[in-house]
């Protein structure tokens, strides 16, 4: 919108968020990892890779990542052409239980998990030796194939997207198309439906890898008992007395490169899949009769959806009104004491309570209206070098939370900035974190809005701000509300960044769950994990109000 | 207020390429002008730049006599006291018709609070649509959100009205009836207008004069009959209705030749050896079946290649006996031939137009 130059305060703006966000702390991790007490070294490269556990940790990571990205395909395609292509019933309450396997924070999970299926009490295995009499455990989830399973049914929802997107886009008359040519049902999926899927499938796989290798929470929580590590809960270990920043930061930064690397040859792939995204309108889409295989299909996704979400719903539901969670769920057993425990008497529950919320609606007010300007400027075009706003918005998706702390860490903890041992930092942190999501949403918003309403109010004799004001915020207004949700979710889940930078009085909810795992506090972790899954529904029932469409993205 | 519009040398460049180059034209007061050309023509980037949403690299735009456009100061669209009627008709979704129509009357100081509802009302009853003040835009079929940018761009009474491509999004009979409309608008109001369109039908029914561009520069500019009978260029001569064209070279002041055939042109000062492109229209040809005269000019034996009965007319294709030439031509229906017939061919000298060659 000509008229209205926003050049100079944007440009500003960005390149100051740039330098605090991103570029400073980067910058002190680059250097931190090349200094040594005589100048330039490349010593704690040498020192963090000659190391044996650090290896030891690297391998895992590798097998873990691979391993979790293999399985939330081989989870999230299956369910994703179920819903999408066929009639298989309870498809709207599929839908349902993958997003909330989507929202729920991964570590809740995994503690979940102990619960569930830890070798002496958790609660399946009782149950096992209950029905067959036998000492030996059915299921240890302290395992490396545990620990792949646990992240896995929380990672699996973003290939399930993607792929249903992609269906979507897929009009069955493309099929019909190779079927009237005289091709098979067999035929037609393999040559046309699954080249069409197979970008989709790719890019899951690679988004679910990077997932696990920037995940803290449950490698922590399940591999650290087990005896392993991988990468992030070695840099946290990094953390621990003695600290070892130098060290850090050299293991860093290979995994930030291993990450960006990752995510461009996955926007590669999307980048070039242009021939997937065929036909605008016309598409209609049949539906595959199941007929006799309707209910062993169905029985396959139960079983996902009860190990994502029902048992460890039901696990944290029991044990947040249990005095003994181990225990069998007696009238003697039942409490409300972990309620009263938890909001009035602990007072570091209650701190992490107060902190979290703060810090979710101030970053998601904060991030929202930044993500809102900034892909309005660069979607509009209106100032100069817009095509570097969105680079700069979007580029926090390549740093892990862990390396993202790390540097902070170093950046925040000297001049000239202190802000180390403030909440300020770990608003820093998931500011960043969140941009990338919030902008996505922002500039969806917008593109939908064409300048030309804005362009008719001003030929009509209204000011810029005026449109802007009168016109552009009550349309995009919706859309912000949405990037509003997002950024408040990924804020109160938020593990793997604030395990790094929070101190004794800027503890939040992710971080007292941790704590409170060490402490086998398990009553005081079940509420607050409920307390953050109900607050999280919460906010995704207000976004998907507000929109008028499914958290997911995809239509029914 | 009526106003005249001056383009004077306006040019616009993204990048390397020249959206527009050197384009100068004038619009009287009251005057209709189409801006008429293929699509990258430059012509919505020209409608773009006199409404002010983009800034010249060159050149200057004057209404009256006040400079709104050069490339160091553009007054910005709000105080152009313009309206533009948008392709996607720009309708916003979250104001019902009532308020979209009266969005524009606010920034009017001479137009009292009062006095907005009873203009709007009349607005609604001169666009017949009276009754729906109360919908939403996505409520209306596309003619009547054509009607409501239609509405929300006259009720501010502007100086010069912009419309681009109003009519590519209605349906081939809505649309016709819709040229109709326009062009009855414009006489009542009386608003100097600047209306782009690509089709050629439609700029030569609702315009005063038509401007044809070609790849951002003005080819030529006249009213509609001018442009169909007297096309200056081969471009022009193709894009105004369906042309045939002979390659050809100069043998006197007023006659050409391509091999053994000769023709007398519409010309006086052609050079001798000179190429020259002759322009014949399809329906200026005529045929028939006795045997060719020998006295008139341009007349020629020839042979059906097809002929295609269209309903009003039948297109034939003929081949001018001894030469290379095959010129399509669209006669009556009561002259009936079929392929392989011989016929006779006479080309009226006043209706063969010599082009330049193209360059």
């Amino acid at each position: 919108m000509r008229g209205l130059d926003l050049s100079l305060p944007v440009w500003a703006l960005a390149t100051l968020l740039l330098l605090a966000l991103i570029g400073l702390p980067i910058g002190w991790l680059v250097a931190l990892s090349v200094t040594g007490e005589h100048g330039l070294t490349l010593a704690h490269y040498v020192d963090a890779f000659r190391s044996v556990a650090l290896r030891r940790a690297l391998w895992n990571t590798v097998v873990m990542a691979f391993w979790v990205g293999v399985l939330s395909v081989a989870i999230g395609a299956p369910l994703a052409w179920l819903t999408a292509r066929t009639d298989l019933p309870g498809r709207r309450l599929l839908r349902a239980l993958v997003m909330a396997s989507f929202v729920t924070p991964p570590f809740l999970g995994a503690v979940a998990w102990v619960m569930l299926a830890g070798p002496n009490a958790g609660v399946l295995n009782k149950l096992w030796r209950s029905l067959t009499g036998r000492e030996a455990a059915l299921l240890d989830i302290f395992t490396m194939p545990g620990l792949i399973f646990v992240v896995a049914i929380y990672t699996f929802p973003y290939v399930y997207v993607m792929i249903g997107n992609t269906l979507e886009l897929v009009a069955s008359d493309l099929e019909e198309a190779a079927a009237v040519l005289g091709a098979g049902r067999l035929t037609t999926a393999r040559t046309i439906t699954l080249p069409l899927v197979a970008p989709a499938i790719v890019s899951g796989f690679i988004v679910s890898v990077l997932q696990a290798l920037a995940l803290f929470g449950s490698p922590a929580i399940l591999a650290l008992p087990a005896g392993f590590h991988t990468l992030t809960t070695q840099v946290w270990g990094m953390f621990q007395y003695p600290p070892r920043i130098e060290t850090a930061a050299a293991v860093s930064l290979p995994l930030l490169v291993a990450t960006a690397l990752l995510l461009m040859l996955q926007r590669r792939l999307l980048g070039r899949r242009g021939y997937a995204v065929v036909g605008g309108k016309g598409g209609t889409r049949r539906r595959l009769a199941l007929r006799a295989w309707r209910y062993p299909a169905l029985l396959g996704c139960f079983v996902v959806m009860a190990c994502a979400v029902l048992l460890p719903y039901g696990v944290l539901a029991r044990t947040a009104f249990s005095r003994a969670w181990a225990q069998p769920l007696t009238w003697d057993n039942l409490t409300l004491r972990n309620w009263t425990f938890t909001f009035f008497e602990y007072s570091a529950t209650r701190s992490a309570i107060v902190n979290t919320l703060e810090l979710g609606l101030l970053t998601a007010s904060v991030g929202a209206g930044l993500a809102a300007l900034l892909a309005y400027v660069a979607r509009r075009r209106t100032i100069v070098g817009h095509q570097l706003v969105g680079f700069v918005a979007l580029a926090p998706i390549a740093i892990p939370g862990v390396v993202l702390a790390v540097a902070l860490f170093i950046a925040y903890t000297r001049p000239p900035l202190i802000l180390y041992g403030t909440l300020w930092i770990l608003f820093v942190a998931y500011v960043t974190k969140e941009m990338p999501v919030g902008y996505a949403q922002c500039d969806a918003t917008f593109r939908t809005i064409p300048a030309e309403l804005e362009e008719a109010g001003r030929i009509l004799g209204a000011r810029p701000l005026r449109v802007l004001g009168e016109i552009t915020a009550p349309l995009a207004r919706s859309g912000i509300i949405a990037a509003w949700c997002f950024i408040f979710i990924g804020v109160i889940r938020e593990l793997s960044a604030s395990i790094i930078l929070f101190t004794a009085s800027t503890k939040v909810m992710s971080v007292v769950i941790f704590d409170l795992k060490e402490e086998g506090q398990f009553g005081a972790i079940a509420v607050l994990g409920l307390f953050m899954i109900v607050m999280t529904f919460g906010v995704v029932l207000l976004m998907e109000r507000v929109l008028g469409r499914d958290f997911l993205g995809v239509r029914e | 207020m009526k106003a005249d519009v001056r383009l004077v040398g306006l040019g616009k460049r993204y990048g390397a390429v020249g959206a527009v180059e050197g384009f100068s034209l004038d619009v009287a007061a009251g005057e209709l002008v189409s801006l008429l050309g293929p699509s990258g023509c430059g012509k919505t980037t020209t409608l773009r730049l006199v409404a002010g949403f983009i800034t010249p690299d060159d050149g200057e735009i004057w209404v009256g006599d006040r400079r709104l456009s050069s490339r160091d100061a553009v007054v910005p669209p709000e105080r152009r006291r313009m309206a533009m009627i948008f392709q996607s008709y720009a309708l916003w979704p979250h104001l019902t018709v009532a308020q979209n129509v009266a969005y524009g009357l606010r920034f009017k100081s001479d137009v009292p609070r009062s006095d907005r509802d009873r203009r709007v009302a009349e607005m609604l009853r001169v666009v017949q649509l009276a009754g729906l003040e109360h919908r939403y835009p996505g409520e209306l079929s596309g003619g009547q959100q054509q009607r409501v940018a239609v509405a929300r761009a006259l009720v501010v009474e502007p100086d010069i009205l912009l419309l681009d491509e109003p009519l590519s999004n209605l349906d081939a009979n809505l649309r016709e009836e819709m040229r109709f409309e326009i062009r009855r608008l414009h006489e009542a109001f009386g608003i100097t207008t600047l209306y782009v369109t690509h089709d050629q039908a439609e700029a030569m029914v609702i315009s005063d004069r038509v401007a044809v561009l070609e790849r951002g520069r003005l080819a030529q500019v006249g009213r509609a009959e001018d442009l169909f009978r007297r096309p200056r260029s081969r471009f022009v001569a193709e894009f105004i209705g369906k042309t045939n064209i002979i390659d050809a070279v100069a043998t006197g002041p007023d006659t050409v030749a391509r091999a053994a055939l000769r023709l007398r042109v519409d010309a006086k000062d052609l050079t001798a050896g000179a190429p020259v492109l002759v322009s014949v229209r399809p329906h200026e040809i005529e045929l028939s079946t006795g045997p060719v005269p020998r006295t008139p000019d341009n007349a020629f034996a020839g042979v059906v290649r097809r002929a295609s009965y269209v309903g009003t007319a039948v297109d034939y294709q003929v081949t001018l006996a001894g030469t290379d030439v095959t010129l399509r031509v669209t006669a009556p229906v009561t002259v009936r031939l079929a392929a392989g017939d011989t016929v006779a061919v006479r080309l009226d000298p006043a209706a063969c137009v010599a082009l330049p060659p193209a360059p």
